[in-house]
């Protein structure tokens, strides 16, 4: 599913030739993580070899987007003005289901901040920043999707 | 210790100067650089030497003062040494110290000033990334292009709301107090432990601002767990130390303070720290990072954690303070918080008293070459916390990213 939860004054990511197929992806709401073609290891962010075999030769691996919460922070101050009645957002570092041990930072919406937890079990939901730019956040597991 | 400790690495501290420390946007009247020459100026005033004498410069990553700029606009007759330590941020402080020693230790240079300036009234709180926001109201059709590894890196933090150090730290205490139980009290015992050790200094930012317990839990939260006062300043000011070999240390017009050892570097899969990589082993994300530089200290220093007679360890937030006692070996893992709450860190009475000078919590942020410096006025018996008879004194650098430490003794 998708929705709109953070403001468009957000900051904007920025892509390198290493890191351009992962954000193509996400534009296409598909998660993924890059995986050693010669070793199978997978790695977040993306590099230009594995870490463990050094081959350059590399795939994007779709992961299924669900994952439990690593360790997270309820964000109580606006650093940017857009965010003044945005506070408290929750950043978290999930640990993807499926990718081989590898953890994203991202957000967990549609929860109340006080709720979220080590361990709560999440899935991926995606919100579109622009035309071609989409950022993936979570939700707590099992949650009925909202029209936004 | 026992007896008069020689300097294994040859190098011996022999000056320390600082400008003026004010809040955020106090200091206006100079720019960071000239805050930067005169620290320069006042370490080696300190030392009894001149510019002439000096043939080396030294720093760490994310330094806006170019050396090659500092030597000709000071005019130092002729650059040897030009170091700077890869190790970001916080991180590098006794990298450069330990680089500036080498570098003296190998014949490259004789003199070399290690220096640090950080105004961040006139630049912008440090660590907040090169990402940049569109205008309001309009939307971003698609990723730019990166402007570097880092920009790159950091793509993957704070588009998701990851605008500073404390929300990215934040997440590493609370890994550790699901694992170990630290709590927020924990925490709190450093900060206000370290305001009291402020109260003495004068040079500190906080110095006229007594904290209590209830003073910590009343303040506003940032990023849970991160209140207030668990985040370092955000202030102006610079501060150098003078390296030097034992030949000119002999002559030096201060008491010189030995290096008995260093390390520096980081564990695997570190990255930038947390704005990059967040997927090293679960044992090291929920810690200093810092386990194989204090292995590697210890053995080069001759020292264990047991000899050390006062500590300024790195705060960038309380919480990192206790992973780093941790990590040095002053507490097993996840036992950082009841040593704090011990009382192990107070000056006088503490086992081992930490911050003596109120650390970045409450003296100043220049990114820990300030803690570098109250190292080695401890060592001088010059401390406006003075532990008794000091000999040892351990300097570690940021927690959480690739960092470095210093053992300083009294020779």
């Amino acid at each position: 599913m998708t929705g709109r939860w953070f403001p468009d004054e957000m900051p904007v990511p920025a892509a390198s030739a290493e890191t351009a197929g992962w954000w193509e992806a996400a534009a296409a709401h598909r998660l993924v993580v890059q995986r050693c073609d010669a070793c199978g290891t997978t790695r977040h962010p993306p590099g230009p070899v594995c870490p463990s075999c050094r081959s350059a030769a590399a795939s994007w691996h779709a992961v299924p987007g669900t994952g439990t919460v690593y360790t997270y922070t309820v964000v109580r101050q606006a650093f940017i003005p857009a965010l003044a009645d945005r506070v408290p957002y929750v950043v978290v570092v999930v640990a993807l289901d499926g990718s081989g041990g590898a953890r994203l930072v991202s957000n967990v919406v549609d929860a109340d901040a006080t709720e979220v937890t080590v361990g709560m079990p999440v899935e991926v939901v995606w919100e579109d920043m622009g035309p071609e730019l989409a950022l993936p956040r979570f939700r707590p597991r099992g949650t009925p999707s909202e029209p936004s | 210790m026992g007896g008069a400790p020689v300097s294994a690495t040859g190098a011996f501290v022999v000056g320390v100067g600082e400008t003026r420390y004010a809040k955020w946007g106090g200091i206006d009247d100079k720019s960071e650089y000239q805050l930067a020459i005169e620290a320069i100026l006042a370490a080696l005033a300190d030392a009894g030497l001149g510019v002439d004498d000096v043939d080396g410069l030294s720093s760490f990553a994310e330094d806006r003062n170019d050396a090659t700029f500092v030597a000709a606009d000071l005019g130092i007759p002729e650059l040897r040494y030009a170091g700077l330590s890869w190790l970001p941020g916080g991180g590098g402080a006794c990298a450069a110290v330990a680089n500036a020693a080498a570098a003296v230790q190998s014949g490259t240079a004789e003199v070399v000033v290690v220096y640090r300036s950080l105004c961040q009234g006139q630049f912008r709180r440090f660590g907040r990334g090169p990402g940049n926001a569109p205008a309001a109201g309009r939307r971003v059709p698609a990723v730019r292009r990166a402007r570097g590894i880092l920009d790159a890196h950091v793509a993957f933090t704070m588009p998701f709301g990851v605008f500073g150090p404390p929300i990215a730290y934040a997440m590493v205490l609370q890994r550790h107090m699901h694992r170990y139980g630290t709590t927020a009290e924990h925490m709190g015992h450093v900060a206000v432990t370290t305001r009291a050790h402020a109260a003495r200094n004068p040079r500190a930012v906080m110095g006229g601002r007594p904290m209590t317990m209830e003073d910590y839990f009343e303040a506003r939260l940032v990023s849970e767990p991160f209140r207030l006062f668990d985040c370092c300043l955000e202030n102006d000011g610079a501060c150098a130390v003078v390296v030097t070999t034992a030949a000119r240390a002999a002559d030096a017009a201060s008491t010189p303070v030995a290096l008995l050892g260093s390390a520096q570097g980081t564990l695997r899969g570190f990255g930038h720290g947390q704005y990059s990589n967040v997927g090293m082993p679960d044992d090291d994300y929920a810690s200093a990072g810092a386990r194989g530089v204090a292995a590697r200290l210890w053995a080069a220093a001759g020292v264990g954690p047991g000899d050390i007679d006062v500590a300024q360890i790195y705060d960038h937030f309380t919480g990192l303070v206790l992973l780093s006692l941790e990590d040095f070996g002053f507490c097993g893992r996840g036992e950082g918080g009841p040593l704090a709450a011990s009382g192990a860190l107070a000056w006088p009475d503490g086992a081992l008293p930490t911050n003596t000078h109120g650390g970045s919590l409450s003296e100043a942020y220049i990114h820990g070459l300030n803690h570098v410096v109250e190292g080695v006025r401890q060592l001088r018996g010059q401390s406006t916390c003075q532990v008794a008879g000091a000999e040892t004194c351990l300097v570690t650098s940021a927690a959480g990213v690739p960092t470095s430490a210093l053992v300083l003794g009294r020779p």
